[in-house]
């Protein structure tokens, strides 16, 4: 709770430095219209004020931030829609994949990361370190691009992007279209962290209390699982709290390259519209999220972890 | 917001501590698991034969075109179906709706809910001894808004009175501003009373109108109901627009010209902004047409028996823009046409281009009535460049590089960064003009960024091109007092002659009259060589090899302005 308190003048700062960011990168909301000769300066002046952006930066400034303190978040100067609706119906676009992605990204890590510290320089962890070597070094536009040609081109098998097909929308349908940018996103996340759960375990496996539980005759399997993860997982878990509050904001490529409708697409849309509203709010609702997580993730570092708590 | 990219440097920690901890290997329990984790190493491979087998499973979801349904791959979300407030192409309102007039697969100005196009000669056009004049609509009878309202002379009166009212913000008011005011004797005659005379008058209603009895006393810009579901009188009606996804067309039951228009009962635009991604879907059949297919993925969908292309001379030139106020050289006509003579654009465009559009000599392309070809030209010839810089006094200095008074002859070409075409056409300009010894620079920028750059006029010269209306009007891009915030005469060019001649055709309403001034102006801008046009853009359209009646469009009406014709067979 304190620490969430301690968050908001951050907050500030974060905002104005955001505001400061995106109204000096060159080019308006307006600069869109130049390029259709049937738009005159006149209506460039008209437009501009009609937006408010002909007034100082410190008075647009003062102006967003009295309103998106009592919950106003305006109106998006690209189609005038409100920007909280705007945002609100690319959530669940955006929780669907990340969440199923953090699923997968897990199951993968876990067994991948324990195995790789366990069997340290046997086949399995070497095989383990090149995929994820090449899970991370992937870009990750190439990597969906090459899963749409080989899996919808080539195979057919697979939808090279979209959420549900027109009029589909059932599990089934839905579970096809998650097939390739979850991959996509699993595969990278997972090549991190299990090379971070494997540093982590094998740290913990040179522990004396490891050896202990060895010579007490405890079997091999509950030694790991039990003794050895318990305590490796702990600062695992705050990676992947925060690169989940990454994610939650939009994962920006990926949802690009696979035309997903979530938050990381209206980002994409918004910074090239310079839609300076819909900026505004997704990047403060991406640094709150991340404060927040951090929050969160050192509670659950105190659960699983009890020293940390009493710390 | 950079989920990719942390994966990266979580991977550099892990790799840091993986090594911090290499001494400290606990062969033992590696030896004593291996027996159980073989196990759970073979349930991890089963299970992704699993994902694997039930992949062969699904079969795509990829559906055949059909008169049911037609999948457009789209570039972008619309912001707005408000075909007066939007700022990008109006594919998706011409299937709704419809102006008085459009334009057709060859740039003419043809009637739609008018009957005719109003001109002198049919009695439409007067000008007034005030210097003012009169155009009167005749509207088609019979036509119903979708809701079954009739659409009426009321409807184009209010039109008017709103885009020039103080409560609602149009993208442009451009011609409407010249109306003084619309009287409207009956139902289907409107006369438009302009304030003075106002050559594209028969394009003012391209747009469309507002319906009045919908929007009456609103505040438009706010108007979701009607922005985002407009109502219209064309073939088809919006059905559902899903944020981030898509917009459907559902045809409308009695098109007023006939039941059996539309032939193609449902029509969707899936948004794919992600080139790549939309050529991939026309290639899976997952989208069956994409417009303004990028030349350099001709070749990757030009062997598809799927899909026909369609190849439609343009209405736009691609060009280098010199600009004469911010790099003072290019104010010598000798520059300007050494720089000309010094660029193979044949060259560029056979391969660049692979050959799919024509090498473009001035501003006004091929496809336009007013365009003449008895111009200046400038061949590729390297050695009267050097002639021209050399009498304009640019010697080739130490390095290979002109120079004058201790000053080299070196610009900034700036363009649009991530447009593969446009990289490699200003990499190839800078070799070419680096042979008669003029040193470029090459500068990418975002759209939008570059945009505000040349609305400012910071840059020597820019690699772009003009999306030029169907209206041949050049009087924005060159007449004299159109810089910059007052126009789009971006070379700053100066020619009271010219600006004269421009303004005069502006305010020619004779088509004959209007052409003379039109190729005399051309005739002056060859001579001067403000900029280097370098080819005339061609349309790739690719649709379905089943689909009948395809006309294509050069202009900025896009394809689908005869889509009620449009069958799979």
């Amino acid at each position: 709770m304190r620490r969430s308190l301690q968050a908001l003048p951050l907050l500030l700062v974060i905002s104005t430095l955001v505001f400061l960011l995106i109204h000096a990168a060159p080019g308006g909301p307006l600069a869109i219209y130049l390029s259709n000769p049937n738009v005159r300066p006149e209506d460039i002046e008209r437009l501009r004020h009609a937006l408010g952006l002909d007034r100082p930066l410190w008075q647009q400034y003062w102006s967003w931030l009295a309103a998106f303190a009592q919950g106003d978040w305006g109106y998006s100067f690209s189609d005038g829609r409100p920007v909280a609706a705007r945002i609100v119906e690319r959530i669940p676009a955006t929780l669907e994949l990340v969440g199923t992605s953090i699923v997968v990204a897990l199951a993968l890590t876990l067994p991948a990361g324990v195995l790789a510290a366990v069997r340290r320089g046997r086949w399995f962890d070497r095989t383990t370190t090149a995929v994820a070597v090449a899970g991370i070094s992937l870009p990750a536009f190439w990597f969906g691009l090459l899963l749409q040609i080989v899996f919808a081109i080539g195979f057919g098998w697979l939808p090279s992007s979209g959420r549900a097909t027109l009029g589909g929308g059932d599990l089934i349908d839905h579970v096809h279209h998650l097939v390739l940018p979850v991959t996509v996103l699993a595969v990278v996340q997972a090549a991190a962290w299990s090379r971070y759960l494997r540093g982590s375990m094998i740290d913990t496996l040179a522990q004396p209390f490891v050896l202990a539980a060895h010579a007490r005759g405890i079997p091999a399997r509950a030694v790991i699982l039990r003794h050895a993860l318990r305590n490796a997982i702990g600062p695992v878990l705050a990676v992947v709290m925060v690169d989940a509050a990454l994610l939650a904001s939009g994962a920006v490529v990926t949802e690009s390259v696979f035309a997903w409708p979530g938050l990381g697409s209206l980002f994409t849309e918004a910074l090239a519209r310079r839609d300076y509203t819909v900026l505004m709010a997704l990047l403060m609702l991406t640094s709150t999220a991340i404060v927040l997580f951090n929050v969160v993730a050192d509670a659950v570092h105190a659960l699983v972890d009890p020293r940390i708590a009493a710390a | 917001m950079t989920g990719q990219t942390s994966g990266q440097t979580h991977g550099q920690t892990a790799g840091q501590t993986r090594g911090q901890t290499a001494s400290q290997t606990h062969g033992q329990t590696a030896g004593q698991t291996s027996g159980q984790t073989r196990g759970q190493t073979c349930l991890l491979i089963a299970v992704l034969l699993a994902l694997t087998t039930a992949g062969c499973a699904w079969r795509s979801a990829a559906t055949p075109p059909s008169n049911d349904l037609l999948i457009v791959g789209y570039d972008r979300e619309p912001d707005t179906l408000n075909r007066f407030t939007t700022h990008i192409l109006e594919d998706i309102q011409t299937c709704v709706v419809e102006g008085l007039t459009t334009t057709d697969e060859q740039m003419n100005v043809v009637p739609l809910l008018a009957t005719d196009v109003p001109t002198s000669q049919n009695g439409g056009v007067r000008l007034r001894d005030d210097g003012g004049m009169d155009v009167t609509w005749k509207l088609r009878p019979g036509v119903t808004w979708h809701d079954g309202k009739p659409f009426t002379s009321a409807d184009v009166k209010f039109t008017v009175e709103a885009i020039n009212g103080p409560n609602y913000n149009p993208e442009s008011t451009d011609g409407f501003d010249r109306i003084s005011s619309v009287d409207t004797p009956d139902a289907l005659t409107a006369i438009i009373h302009y304030k003075e005379i106002y050559a594209p008058y028969d394009i003012q209603f391209i747009r469309g109108t507002l319906p009045k009895h919908v929007l009456d006393g609103r505040d438009i810009d706010r108007a979701q109901d009607y922005n985002r579901a407009p109502l219209g009188t064309g073939p088809y009606r919006v059905a559902d627009w899903k944020a981030g996804e898509y917009i459907l067309l559902e045809r409308v039951a009695h098109y007023w010209r006939g039941d059996q228009y539309p032939k193609i009962r449902r029509l969707m635009f899936k948004f794919i902004a992600n080139t790549n991604t939309r050529i991939n879907q026309l290639k899976s059949g997952e989208v069956h047409v994409v417009a303004l297919v990028p030349w350099d993925k001709y070749r990757e969908i030009a062997g598809l028996s799927s899909l026909a292309v369609h190849k439609t001379a343009g209405n736009a030139y691609e060009h280098v823009t010199l600009n004469e106020r911010h790099f003072p050289p290019f104010g010598d006509v000798r520059v300007r046409r050494a720089l000309t003579h010094a660029l193979d654009r044949e060259l560029l465009t056979k391969t660049i281009l692979d050959g799919l559009a024509p090498v473009a000599h001035g501003p006004i392309q091929p496809v336009s009535w007013a365009y003449t070809d008895r111009i200046t030209q400038y061949p590729f010839d390297p050695a009267r460049a050097r002639v021209l810089l050399d009498e304009a006094g640019w010697k080739v200095g130490p390095n290979e590089i002109r120079q004058r008074d201790g000053r080299p002859l070196a610009f900034t070409l700036i363009t649009q960064a991530g447009f593969a075409i446009r990289e490699n056409m200003a990499q190839a300009i800078e070799r070419q003009l680096r042979d008669v010894g003029v040193d470029v620079t090459v500068q990418l920028h975002d759209g939008t960024a570059i945009s505000a750059i040349w609305f400012e006029g910071r840059f020597d010269a820019m690699l772009h091109w003009w999306q030029m209306p169907s209206d041949p009007e050049l009087t924005t891009f060159f007449a004299a007092d159109r810089t910059p915030p007052a126009g789009r005469n971006i070379n700053y060019y100066q020619d009271e002659a010219l600006t004269r001649l421009l303004y005069a055709s502006d305010r020619t309403v004779d088509r004959e009259e209007r052409k003379r001034l039109l190729h005399r102006a051309q005739q002056i801008v060859a001579d001067a060589a403000p900029e280097i046009p370098l080819y005339s853009i061609t349309r790739l359209d690719a649709v379905p090899s089943t689909l009948q009646h395809f006309k294509g469009n050069p202009t900025n009406t896009g394809i689908f302005w005869n889509v009620h014709e449009w069958e799979i067979k």
